[in-house]
């Protein structure tokens, strides 16, 4: 089963960004929960070739401001 | 999922047969952290390398009595944390504080880590590989995000 280890940074925000592992690959204009806050996936990249299961993906995304509110 | 499931699923380990992931399950214990708990403080020793089980960790540097510390990267399920002070026998270069409730973490101590790379070459070549790998992918989302 793939694996994405995944390096979210956040444009715009004074946030230092998060790096997880997820089982399905981000896409643009996912709306994604990053601990407590919301984001909007805006561009994904493979940063490094796979290796075994894993993918080694970054993306750029922005903080949403009152989602679902 | 068993720890066998949670440890194959962290890419430290890819590339080991499933025997081998086992023996590592062996030298893991699982501890539990409440949302704010300090797991490691800058500056300390330390001989435990962690792997995020469930929850999210954030990276903190720079504690001083004048200030606060500044977070540098929050880390979720499949991370490894404390791998330098594992791999350099140095203090901790940052603090560690869970930020979700919980955050489960299996822990592998220094001694038998080592123990078991020199038991097995073929789990010490492995891990010590992906652990490089490790170190470099965070290096590269530090460098985006400082763009």
């Amino acid at each position: 089963m793939a694996i994405y280890k995944v390096s979210y940074v956040i444009i715009d925000k004074d946030n230092p960004g998060t790096i997880l592992n997820q089982n399905h690959a981000p896409l643009e204009g996912e709306i994604v929960q990053l601990g407590d806050e919301i984001f909007e996936v805006l561009e994904v990249l493979e940063l490094v070739p796979p290796r075994g299961d894993f993918h080694y993906i970054h993306v750029t995304c922005r903080a949403i401001n009152n989602f679902g509110k | 999922m068993d720890l066998t499931q949670v440890l194959q699923s962290v890419d430290l380990f890819e590339g080991l047969a499933v025997d081998e992931i086992e023996k590592v399950a062996r030298i893991c214990s699982e501890e539990r952290f409440s949302k704010g708990q300090i797991i490691t403080k800058e500056g300390e020793q330390g001989d435990e390398l962690y792997i995020i089980a469930e929850g999210f960790v954030e990276v903190l540097l720079g504690e001083k009595p004048s200030s606060a510390a500044r977070v540098v990267v929050s880390l979720g399920s499949g991370q490894v944390l404390g791998e330098m002070a594992l791999l350099d026998q140095g203090p901790r270069s940052a603090s560690l504080r869970a930020t979700s409730e919980p955050t489960v973490l299996q822990v592998i101590q220094r001694n038998q880590f080592e123990e078991l790379c020199q038991e097995n070459t073929h789990i010490g070549y492995i891990v010590m590989r992906n652990l490089a790998a490790d170190l470099s992918f965070k290096l590269r989302h530090r460098n985006l995000n400082q763009r």
